[in-house]
Order: C-alpha cells, then structure tokens, then sequence
C-alpha cells in the first residue's frame, strides 16, 4: 500500500482509537467506581466519612475488619454462607446438569410439558410462594434448618440452570454420543464423560450465577431461618444498617468482607470459562 | 433406579432408554415438586379463596380477580416492571456486546479491565440500594458533586425522590449491575467462535461494524437470547433494590409487581393470602406471554424442538 | 389440642409452684435488635426471670422490624411461632384473627397506664403489654435558632407567625426542618398530621383518617391543608426529604448541615443521645422542645399524638401462655417503669415515676414533661389508625409527594377521597 493512501486512514482510526478508549475509560468510572468508594471507606470510620465522603482513607482503620468479623458474629454467618452456597450449588450443578443433559439428549413423552412446568414457575414472585413454602417446610421438619435452605436454594435456581445447560447441551454434535455408545460408554459414562466436560464454559456461567445470587439472597434466609447460629451472609451486613444508625464505615467493611470469597470464585472460573470456549474453538 | 438399563424390554428404544430418561429427570423432578410445584399450587388454590389463619379457607370465587382489574396500584406497577423488563435486557445487552468486543480485541489491560467490569453484579442488592442511595443523594452524593463540579448546577436533583427520575435511575443501577455478567458470557461465547470465519472476514476486507453485525452477532445469537431472557425474568421479580430504595415511592413511581405484593401479603395490616396470590397468578400469565413472545421472536428461525 | 392446653397449663402451674420440675423454655421475637438499652433492659429481665423460675429459660431472637415482620407472618400462617413476639397497636390482623392471647385476666394491669390499657384495647380483650409510647415533639436547634434570629416558644406559634419563621430561616440559608421518608411511611406526614389533628380535634379527625362522617373535601380538611402547604413552600423540607432516611433526619438536624426544627417521635433521645460517632448530636448540643405549627381556628391547639410503640404480645398457639404471661408481670413494675425511661429516656406504657429520675437525663425528661402540660392527647399517628388503600395512599401522598412538593392541596384531596 502507499503511503498516501495510509495517512488519512491511521488519522481515521487514531480517531476511532481515542473515541474507544474514552468509552472505556467512562464505562470503567461508572462500573468500577462505586465499588473502590466503597473499599475506600471499608478503612475509614463513619465518622470520618460524614466529614468528607471522598476523602482518601488515611489512616488505614484496618482493625474495623477485625472487629467486624469478631463483634457481629461475622465468622458464623460466613461459615454458614460458604456450607450452605456450596452444597446448593454442587447439587445445582450435578441435578440440573443431569435433567439439562436429558432433556437436551433424549426424546421421550411429555418432555415439552415437563420442561414448560419446570420453566414457567420461576415467574412467581418468591413473595407470594414462600408462605406456601413456609408451610411445607414445617411438615417436612425442614424448618430454621440449613439442611432445609439448602434445598430450597437449588429449588429456586433449577430452572433457570436447566435452562441455561439445555441450551449449550443441545449444541454437542450427535456425532459425539453415538462414537461413544459405540464405544461401549454407558448412558451415565457419556454424561459424566462426555457432556460435562464439554459444557465447562456454561457450567462455569452457571455456577458463576448460582454462586453470586444465592450468596446475597436474603427473603428465603430471613423467613426461614429464625436462630442466630444458623443465619447467612446478608443478614450479617443487614445487621450494621440497624434503623438507629445508618454505620456507613462498617457496612462497607461487612460488605468487602462478604465480597471476596465470590470475587476469588469469579476469578477462578471465569479464567476456567474462557479457556474452556477458546480450547473448544480450536479443536 | 440407579441402573441404566430399562426393565421393560418390550419396545427397546436405544437411543431414548427410558431408565436413563428416569434416573437423569428424577432428582430435579423431584425436588420441583417439593420445592416449588408445591406452593405454585396453594398459590393458585389461595387466589380464588380467603385464606386466614385459624379458619378454613373459604371460597370466594373470582372476586379478587375482579378487584385486581380495577386496583390502580396494581396496573401502575405492571406498567413499570414491563418498562423495566423491556428497556434493562437492551441496555445490559448491547453495552456488554460492545464491552466484549473490546476486551475480544485485546485492549491494553483487558484481564483487568475484565474484572472490573464484573465487579457490580457481586454485591448484593442490598447493599447495591444503599450504595446507589448515597450516590443518588441530593447533598453529597456522587453524581449530583460531580454535576456541580461540572458547572451543572441545575441539572442536580434528588433522583429517586421526584417521579420523573426514580425509575430510570434505578434502570441505571441494575444496568450497572448485570451489564459486568452479560459481558462475560458474551466474552465466552464469542471466543468460543471458530477462527476460520473471522479470518476469512478478515479476508473479505469487512469494516468493523459489518463484521460484527453479519458475522459474530449471528454465530452467537442463541447466548444473545438467552441473556435477553434471563435478564428478563430477572426484571419482572426484580424487588430487593427497590425495596431497599424507594419502596415503590414517589407516588408509585418505582412500584413493581413483586414489591406490591410483598406490601399486599406482609404490611397490609391482614393475614389475607388470597390477594396478593392473584396478583401473582395475573402475573404470572402476563409474564408467561412475554417470555413466550420473546421466545417466539427470536426462535423463528432457530427453532428447538420439543 | 384443648386436652394438650390444659396439660400444658396445668404443668405450667405445677412447675410454678413446685419450683421447677422440669425444663421449659420460652421463645420471644423482637425487633430492637441494634437498640442497646432496650435489648439489655428485656435480657436483664429474662435473665431476671431465670433465676427465680429455675428450670425455665427464656430464648430471645433479635430482629430488625422488617425482616422481623416477614418471619412472624409466614410463621403465624403456618401456625408456628415464638411464645412471645413483638407487635404494634396497628397490627390488629392478629386480633383479628385469634393469633395472640387476652391478656386482660392475665396481666397485672394495675401497673400499666390507662391510655395504653385502651391502645390495646379490641372488642372486649386487651392483647398487648406496652413497653414503648412516644409523642410527637417538634425539636428546637436552640444554638441555629438564634443565628437564625428566629424564637420558637415551648407552646408554639399560630398561624402566619411559623410561615414567618420557616421564611426567615430560610433566608438565612438554614434550612427551617429536617425531615425524610427514605425509610419510613409516616415522618414526612407528622407536619401535616399534627396541623389536621389540631384543626379538627381529635373525635374528627380519627374519624377523616377512619373513613368516616369526616371527607377530605371537608373545608377545614381543606384550609388545614392549604396551611401545611404554605410551610411546605415557604422552604421547610431539605431538598433531598424524599431519601432522607429516619437516623439521618437527626444528623441532618443536630449535626451536618443542621436544620432548627425536627418534628420527630420522643424517641429521638434512642438515636440522638448516643455518643458522637455513633451517631449522636454533638458534645454541649442545646435542644428545646415545642408544639408544632398551630393553624388559626384550631377546634384542639393542645392537641397532641401520644403513641403506643413496641409491645409484647402472647402466641395464641403457645403452650406456655401462663408463663409467658407470667415473664410479662415480671416487666409490669413501677421499678422497672424507671428503669425503662432511665435507660431509653423514652415514655412507656408501665406506669412510671420520672420525678425520681436524676442526674443529666432529668433535664431533658423535665422539657419533655414540660411540652406535653395540659396537653390533650389523640392515640397513634395515622398510619396506625388506617389500613389498605388509603393507608398505601396516605403514605405516598401526605408522606411523601405532598410535603416533597410534588402534589398540591387539591391532588391530595382528590387522592385521598378516592381511596376509601
């Protein structure tokens, strides 16, 4: 090419370079921001940022960590988040996986109302049926148990985890699963051998969501849950936002403690997730 | 049960062995029954009755139903949950394509930049509405000094106080929130697209723009949906930030259907259940028609079969 | 379920007198759960309680109200539930439906204040024991006052006098009341409340908010509006009233920016007197008290709002009601009336002795005492006299869009007679 010619198009998209790292830049302020003010203050005191919101945090009142998971009864409520996100999300995985996996694969009688049940009532608003759900719980003996929430946690995010796997399941080539029946792969060998793995991308999208939403859900672990021992998370930052005193400094300390295990986790699949998509692609 | 082999030998249908079938379906069935089929049931049971404690249930018909037609309350949060559910899935997803295509094309600190766009979704919305309050503040917060420093005295107001602004500011914030996901999985989808095609893009010269629009958004058009869908759903119960904000305030501005319920079935000073469970049938129909037409839109051509 | 009552009684009784045959223990749910005082006067009387039923031990689960209220309604419905639980005068669903117990032969009413024996009062029983009451008072930023050049007397100031005032602070860039609705239905409306309530004294006025004889098209519904709407757009409400929430309503008045008046429940000691950086107003603040705006032509100018606040109701479906009753008798002791008013310096429904309270808090329950003299009192804020629609339509309206300035005199009138 001429020069010439080159000139007014590196000008062009000079120009274009500029307009993209200006969108950028603003999207990263609007995203990023709030969540670097809020670390900022999580080192200061409330009293220190009713004087000046913007201030940089000097000093560092790194002890409000230590004391917020000290007082508040921080290490139950985490230890109770970390069992209770887990277990649900395992079985979430694993359960959903499975009738994603069957759906996506089999043809059988009713599948098409069988997957319009499932799906349709993840519509009704959580309010209204966790008072049905509160009932049932009592005759099950599953009431103020973690056991009980745990169930209800992956009863809640079924749906919307079939729904995401169906979707990728039905991708697989067919060639794939009749090589390995051919092979002599049992209908649970392909599953756990074949499908699983080479959905890691959306497994990995679906734990992402499962982990994040059911780590901050708060009505079902309000209602019921009633002991101290055994309440999660987000009651544990709910308890620094008391109606006598709006505690800015440790909500923001409760909340970076809160946040961490779910940033480590998106950190780690999400690496998983792109890896998996591009490994895929190059095959 | 856990063998995969049928007992029913008569019609051996190896591609679809219905023992597979069973022990694949059975644990989620199972626990959608007891978890959600349940009290999705009572709830369609509650609406045509009184139900309080103490007393059996009586029934009263279709009277709620009629009561529901003329609650303005009602329709109004209708009206702004479709809003929210229309203008949030558009907004989330074009802004995470556009974010993706940018981290897609390496710019410089992409890892981090990956990470700071996800940051949002993180927190919880609890947290998230108090955050948002303290930014949306008229006196100190964040975006009315940063107008003032601006020199956009004016343009300065208390946002979720005036009915004008509350809802779109808190449009804004769920925005914020879900556009870090959808990126992500928009980020994933198109990485997983095989090189060949965008080479030979490449090859035919494309600009930009066309190669997104011809190329890249209809390879991966079946994520696009299904983020479109998920947002959706997510906005027709969205109901803790707005909880934690404005609780419907100013003047029903920001009423949505789940917060309307929650007041109708909790603070309504009445054990009543069967109101607020019509509400949720109504709901639930209206929505039902939403996510079938969106279905309908995009799968014309894509269709799964059932 | 009767048989099982009455074994369950029976034992209860047994277990009294015997001293303890075998364990029992009582659950209470209540909210307060970040209120100090008030979480260690009930765990000082539940420990209290122990010590003298040996055997028994009382188990309490702090809440915070909404989250509180969300657990006790699914709960209820179920038919489960705390022994005790935490309830408000408003909350006569529960009476309604059979889910709390009379206490009326079962409480030692002699050692509750009558007015709160009424409060409680539905349809022959008594349900509630009334720990916490408070009234409406209009705080006075004494030391802004005075910069504002402004006086505002402990019986208040009639008609044109508050508009002046509110404009004259306002002139002095000070805003005249602090005030938000970002987390409660009812502060934004005390203005307006205490104004109507005045207006049409307290028979008529019970009777608008109820639906009654009295409409809001009522020309003195009208002009009382039409006075708050004056005070309204003389400036008084910070701009950003509408996300203000109840805690920072106080900073906002005692402490930054500052504002001259706070119309605010005698609750506010609970807030306003804790330690500096924990909230509190500052070291040395100087507030008096006073009666809100009086409209001219008031049927009732002393007419003032006493309401019953947190009480403790009993489960219908307990089986230890008598006992429950009983950890409630050991709180009904004019000892432990002073008690509660020394530690929260806000008013209870036990009967009490403030004069025999000293030391720095007996100055601030002096101009407390000194506000409501002669005062004629109505029971409960609005919102706990309404219910349904033109409660959700109150709060939105005379809460919030009415004193915001979003809404004029006739939208309110129009809304809220279309509500009933």
């Amino acid at each position: 090419m001429s020069a010439a010619s080159q000139s007014p198009r590196i000008s062009a998209s000079g120009l274009r370079m500029a307009a993209l790292l200006l969108f950028i830049v603003i999207y990263t302020a609007y995203s990023a921001g709030p969540f670097v003010w809020v670390a900022s203050m999580s080192l200061r005191t409330t009293t220190e940022i009713a004087a000046n919101p913007y201030a940089l945090p000097w000093p560092w009142h790194f002890d409000k960590f230590a004391s917020a998971w000290l007082d508040s009864n921080y290490d139950t409520y985490f230890f109770n988040s970390v069992s209770i996100v887990l277990s649900a999300v395992a079985l979430l995985t694993i359960i959903g996986g499975m009738a994603a996996h069957c759906f996506a694969r089999y043809r059988f009688r009713f599948k098409g109302v069988v997957y319009f049940l499932i799906f349709s009532t993840i519509i009704f608003p959580p309010q209204v049926t966790v008072i049905g759900l509160f009932q049932i719980m009592v005759d099950y003996g599953l009431y103020n148990s973690r056991i009980g929430l745990v169930l209800v946690y992956v009863s809640i995010q079924l749906p919307v985890t079939i729904y995401i796997l169906e979707a990728f399941f039905a991708r697989i080539p067919k060639d794939l699963f009749e090589a390995a029946r051919i092979d002599g792969y049992s209908e649970w060998a392909i599953f756990w051998k074949i499908s699983l793995p080479v959905a890691l991308p959306a497994i990995s999208t679906t734990v992402i969501l499962n982990t994040i939403l059911l780590w901050n859900e708060f009505l079902y672990a309000v209602v019921l849950i009633t002991e101290d021992d055994k309440r999660t998370l987000p009651l544990g930052v709910l308890r620094f936002l008391g109606d006598q005193l709006e505690d800015v400094g440790m909500i923001a300390t409760g909340l970076m403690i809160a946040i961490v295990p779910v940033v480590l986790i998106y950190v780690f699949f999400s690496e998983r997730l792109i890896q998996g998509m591009t490994a895929g692609a190059v095959k | 049960m856990t063998n995969s082999s049928p007992p029913a030998k008569k019609e051996k249908d190896h591609a679809n062995p219905l023992g597979a079938i069973t022990t694949f379906l059975l644990p989620a069935l199972l626990i959608y029954a007891a978890f959600t089929a349940l009290p999705v049931l009572r709830t369609f049971y509650n609406s045509t009755h009184l139900i309080v404690p103490n007393r059996p249930a009586e029934w009263v018909g279709f009277t709620h139903y009629v009561e529901l037609w003329t609650d303005r309350i009602f329709w109004k949060a209708v009206w702004n949950t479709l809003t929210w559910a229309a203008v949030a899935p558009i907004l989330e997803v074009t802004i995470a394509i556009l974010l993706a295509l940018c981290l897609y094309a390496k710019v410089p600190f992409s890892r981090v930049l990956r990470v700071a766009w996800f940051t949002p979704v993180l927190m919880s919305y609890v947290v998230v509405g108090i955050l948002w309050m303290w930014i949306y503040n008229y006196e100190w917060g964040a975006l009315n000094t940063m107008l003032r420093g601006l020199g956009l005295e004016s343009w300065a107001q208390p946002w979720l106080g005036h009915p004008d602004t509350a809802l779109a500011s808190l449009i804004a914030v769920t925005t914020w929130m879900w556009t870090g996901f959808n990126m992500v999985v928009i980020l994933a989808a198109m990485s997983s697209l095989p090189s060949e095609v965008l080479e030979a893009a490449e090859l035919d010269n494309c600009g930009w723009f066309s190669k997104l629009w011809f190329v890249i958004l209809p390879l991966i058009r079946p994520t696009l949906l299904n983020l479109i869908v998920l947002s959706f759903i997510g906005k027709m119960k969205v109901f803790d930030l707005v909880w934690v904000t404005t609780q419907g305030n100013p003047l029903w501005a920001t009423e949505t259907v789940s917060t309307y319920v929650y007041k109708r079935a909790f603070q309504w000073s009445t054990f009543d259940l069967g109101y607020p469970s019509t509400i949720a049938v109504v709901w639930f129909f209206i929505v039902l028609s939403g996510v079938l037409g969106l279905t309908f839109l995009f799968r014309q051509k894509d269709k799964l079969e059932y | 379920m009767t048989f099982r009552n009455t074994t369950a009684a029976i034992a209860v009784a047994a277990g009294l007198a015997a001293g303890a045959v075998h364990a029992q223990e009582l659950t209470l749910w209540s909210h307060w759960a970040d209120q100090a005082a008030k979480v260690e006067f009930v765990e000082s009387a539940a420990k209290a309680f122990e010590e003298a039923n040996p055997g028994v031990t009382v188990k309490i689960n702090w809440y915070q109200k909404e989250p509180l209220y969300a657990a006790l309604k699914t709960a209820l419905t179920a038919g489960q539930g705390p022994d005790i639980f935490y309830a408000e005068t408003s909350q006569t669903e529960y009476m309604a439906n059979g889910l709390v117990l009379d206490l009326k032969d079962k409480l030692n009413w002699d050692a509750i204040e009558p007015w709160a024996t009424e409060v409680w009062g539905y349809e022959g029983g008594v349900y509630g024991f009334p720990l916490e009451a408070w009234t409406v008072e209009t705080y006075v930023n004494t030391a802004l006052a005075e910069k504002a050049g402004v006086e505002i007397p402990v019986e208040g100031l009639v008609g044109a006098a508050f508009v002046d005032v509110v404009k004259t602070i306002k002139a002095a860039d000070i805003t005249p009341m602090s005030q938000g609705v970002g987390d409660r239905p009812y502060p934004g409306a005390f203005l307006t409340h205490d104004i109507l309530l005045k207006k049409l004294g307290a028979e008529d006025y019970a009777s608008l908010l109820k639906g009654g004889d009295v409409k809001w098209d009522d020309p003195r519904v009208r002009e009382g509006l039409e006075y708050a709407k004056e005070i309204i757009d003389a400036g008084a409400f910070p701009a950003s009233f509408s996300s203000i929430k109840l805690g920072e309503a106080h900073r906002y008045f005692h402490t930054s920016p500052g504002a001259v008046m706070l119309q605010m429940g005698s609750f506010y000691p609970s807030r306003a007197f804790a330690a500096p950086d924990a909230g509190g107003q500052p070291d040395g603040f100087d507030i008096s008290i006073s009666h809100g705006p009086i409209p001219e032509g008031a049927a009732c100018p002393k007419c003032k709002t006493i309401a019953v606040g947190g009480s403790y109701v009993i489960n219908a479906g307990s089986e230890h009601g008598d006992l429950a009753a009983a950890f409630l008798n050991s709180m009904a002791t004019p000892e432990m009336g002073n008690k509660w008013l020394e530690a929260n310096l806000v008013q209870t429904g036990i009967k009490a002795d403030p004069s025999k309270i000293t030391g720095d808090k007996a100055a601030y329950l002096q101009k407390l005492a000194a506000a409501n003299e002669g005062a004629s009192y109505t029971y409960g804020i609005p919102v706990q006299q309404m219910q349904g629609t033109p409660r959700e339509t109150f709060t939105q309206t005379v809460n919030q869009a009415f004193p915001a300035g979003l809404i004029g005199v006739d939208e309110v009138i129009d809304m809220m007679s279309s509500a009933y």
